[in-house]
């Protein structure tokens, strides 16, 4: 179903075109993700699985995993959540691996030794940075205020990373944006840039960083190179998956999915919702979906308490919506998506305990069981790393100015340890003043000691309270774990 | 946890496939994806790492911290062949 | 249960976020029901009169000055975590008034009588609509002041519209 009305958001839909499905026509709006397209339209099963045969739909919506993958025009294995919609398009259920149609041979192209090749030329840059949520555009005004110029590289079509699914108000002070919706900092994170030496590269992948600084890009369909003089990774976090019984049905989604489904598309991911993860995330989507008119039969956590804010759990309970801590989900039902999820509660030991279990009606769960940083690119070109659970998970290791093992390369935002938006942004703050230091640009010395030492304060302010309690801790250890890596190499 | 539980999605392995492998003496990340292909699929183990290296824990003991994760390569994400080859479609 | 267990205040909890007595009786206050050490502040610069207060670290509660407080309202819309309302329990009808922010759609008409809900979204009476603001100055958060019975007014923290069915 499509939201017509929003408290928050206006919907800018495209302009409405007729595509195919297994035969059928429908309608959608162009430029909207295929599988928007279809959960709009009542579709939840997108593809079979490749062995069992499982039902399968949508599940990451960033091109992250492999639920939806569908044919496309003919064209097997396409991510259909992060491809646009097209006039005309003939998508179809996706069974097994897919084939590729091969070439007639009217059709096939000039010789190899005729075929232009587009990737001699390598184009160069003082930084880049790959990400433009938070962290990114942040990284890209400090290190633009020092003079450096800088091209920010971003898979999305639109700039703003997660910050575009946000309807919330931020906290924090003035200088943290505070009070403004997630939604409308983007645009003034973006706004920072207009006078500065700053590109934005959006609709581009980065296929691959290697140890001298290239950047292999995917971009309009072709494979560019970039040489950098240094690299600001912002790329962010992916969401933790959790394993039950039918996890895999169509139904369960990611939380970041729900929120692109129904903030960024405006389609709604079904009638009522089970909320998997008390966090700030958890209690914030279960709100985003009351906001959407969607019903929550309840928010649960495994832990013995609410990880979010109060602030956000009072939201939902006077809404009515119960939060049951200890509590976990055993199996989810249906033929071919969800009907049921079944719950229990967990003992200390966070075994179920026999005999709690009850089963809610539910169509759709969203999982909101924590996130990884995304560090792969760093780890490609050799960057040491660290298993840091306070941080997240697997993250490379960094020092105070957000500086890699590798020299020029640096890491900022939930990339470099899960946490929130706000210390986001003054991550990438450090990290656009230390690239530029790096980079031996000619900038004002005091200017930057003066905007380092600002925004330190501000990341310690951040982190003081108990729910910066985690992040501290992580940054404290990962120092020492850097300090030991500089002495060990001398 | 039910045998039949997918833990990897990409291609389709289940909880008790991969306890099996465990116990059969395959404990690292690496030596599970070159026998039951954990990891090869399209989201190159995003997935499933983390719930995988969790049972290993849960089979043979040890912490998540001090596993070997798998390798990154590029390319990030799946690309068509023939754009790494420099094909053009404005040619 | 605690709040960290239940997403509900305790009793002993809503005492210290009670103005005294006297004050609530003098006519419309605010009420902040902010717990926790979140660094936040923007209700401090909302109030044109100063009566909010943050000691210190931003990551502190926040403290009423009630003498100054006159219920305007203003902080009401600017807290990120909508934990602001502003009650009056100072009218000699033994009607109270509770300002409560409201994102949701459709908004309710002026007059009309919807279903008072407490912290967990028990109904706990009728409630007449008596004013809904929806300024651009709200940032799409709009107040809605609501009647009920004035001993209610510190149960009182949200409402359903009638024909919005469970």
């Amino acid at each position: 179903m499509r939201l017509t009305r929003h408290p928050i958001l206006e919907f800018d839909r495209g302009r409405e075109i007729e595509f195919e499905f297994d035969g059928r026509k429908l309608l959608g709006f162009e430029g909207e993700s295929i599988a928007a397209a279809l959960h709009a339209n009542g579709v939840r099963v997108l593809r079979e699985s490749i062995k069992k045969k499982r039902p399968r739909g949508f599940f990451c919506a960033i091109g992250r995993c492999s639920s939806c993958l569908m044919t496309v025009d003919g064209i097997p294995n396409i991510m259909t959540c992060v491809t646009p919609l097209k006039k005309g398009m003939r998508v179809e259920t996706q069974r097994g691996k897919g084939s590729v149609p091969l070439a007639e041979p009217s059709s096939a192209g000039p010789p190899p030794s005729e075929t232009k090749r587009g990737t001699d030329e390598v184009a160069t840059i003082p930084l880049a940075i790959v990400g433009a949520g938070p962290a990114g555009l942040s990284a890209a005004a400090y290190a633009g205020r020092m003079g450096v110029e800088t091209v920010v590289i971003d898979e999305n079509d639109v700039p703003g990373g997660q910050l575009i699914k946000q309807t919330h108000m931020f906290f924090g002070s003035r200088e943290h944006y505070a009070q403004i919706r997630g939604i409308d900092i983007g645009d003034k994170l973006i706004a920072n840039l207009s006078d500065l030496p700053a590109k934005l590269m959006l609709g581009t992948t980065v296929l691959g960083l290697y140890p001298d600084r290239t950047l292999s890009l995917l971009t309009a369909g072709r494979h560019v190179r970039l040489r950098a003089g240094a690299v600001i990774l912002a790329t962010g976090a992916s969401e933790n998956m959790l394993a039950f019984e039918n996890c895999d049905l169509p139904g369960v989604y990611g939380a970041g999915a729900v929120q692109t489904l129904m903030n960024v598309y405006g389609v709604v991911p079904g009638k009522r919702v089970l909320m998997v993860g008390a966090g700030n995330i958890g209690l914030i989507v279960a709100y985003q979906l009351l906001q959407a008119g969607v019903d929550v039969a309840a928010v649960i956590d495994a832990a013995p308490e609410v990880g979010g804010y109060h602030v956000h759990a009072a939201k939902i309970r006077r809404a009515g919506v119960p939060i049951l801590i200890s509590h976990t989900v055993l199996r989810v039902t249906g033929p071919d998506r969800v009907e049921s999820a079944e719950i229990c509660r967990v003992d200390d030991h966070w075994q179920p305990v026999p005999g709690s279990e009850t089963t809610l009606s539910v169509d759709t769960v969203c999982l909101a069981v924590g996130l990884t940083p995304n560090c792969e690119l760093a780890f490609q070109m050799g960057c040491r790393q660290t298993y840091m659970p306070e941080l997240g998970g697997l993250v490379a290791v960094h020092g105070s100015h957000l500086e890699t093992s590798i020299p020029g390369v640096f890491i900022a935002g939930d990339a470099s340890g899960v946490e929130e938006a706000s210390t986001a942004m003054i991550e990438g703050r450090l990290a656009g003043l230390a690239a530029a230091e790096w980079l031996g640009t000619e900038f004002d010395a005091d200017e930057l000691t003066r905007l380092r030492a600002e925004a330190a304060g501000s990341l310690e302010t951040l982190r003081a309270g108990p729910f910066g309690a985690k992040a501290r801790e992580g940054k404290k250890k990962m120092l020492s774990s850097m300090n030991e890596d500089k002495a060990d190499s001398k | 946890m039910k045998d039949d539980v997918i833990i990897c999605r990409c291609e389709d392995i289940t909880y008790g496939e991969i306890v099996e492998a465990i116990d059969s003496g395959l404990t690292t990340l690496d030596e599970l994806k070159r026998v039951l292909r954990t990891g090869m699929g399209p989201c190159q183990g995003r997935t499933c790492s983390r719930l995988i290296a969790r049972i290993i824990t849960e089979r043979v003991g040890g912490e998540v911290a001090d596993m070997r994760f798998l390798l990154d390569r590029p390319p990030t994400m799946p690309v068509e062949i023939g754009i790494l080859a420099g094909k053009n479609d404005e040619d | 249960m605690n709040h960290r267990q239940n997403g509900i205040l305790r009793d002993e909890e809503l005492k210290r976020l009670l103005p005294p007595a006297a004050r609530l009786a003098a006519g419309p206050v605010v009420v902040i029901e902010c717990v926790e050490n979140i660094p936040c502040n923007p209700c401090v610069q909302a109030c044109p009169k100063g009566a909010i207060i943050i000691e210190g670290d931003i990551n502190n509660t926040p403290t009423v000055d009630y003498d100054k407080c006159n219920g305007c309202g203003l902080c009401i819309s600017a807290c990120p975590g909508l934990a602001i309302f502003v009650v009056d329990a100072g009218r000699t009808d033994a009607v109270g008034i509770v300002v409560l922010p409201y994102e949701y759609l459709p908004l309710p008409e002026k007059g009309e009588i919807v279903s008072a809900l407490d912290r967990e979204g028990n109904t706990v009476c009728d409630a007449r609509v008596v004013r809904v603001a929806d300024a651009k100055a709200l940032d799409r958060t709009p107040l809605v002041s609501i009647e009920i019975p004035q001993d209610k007014v510190m149960i009182v923290r949200h409402f359903k519209r009638k024909d919005e069915q469970d």
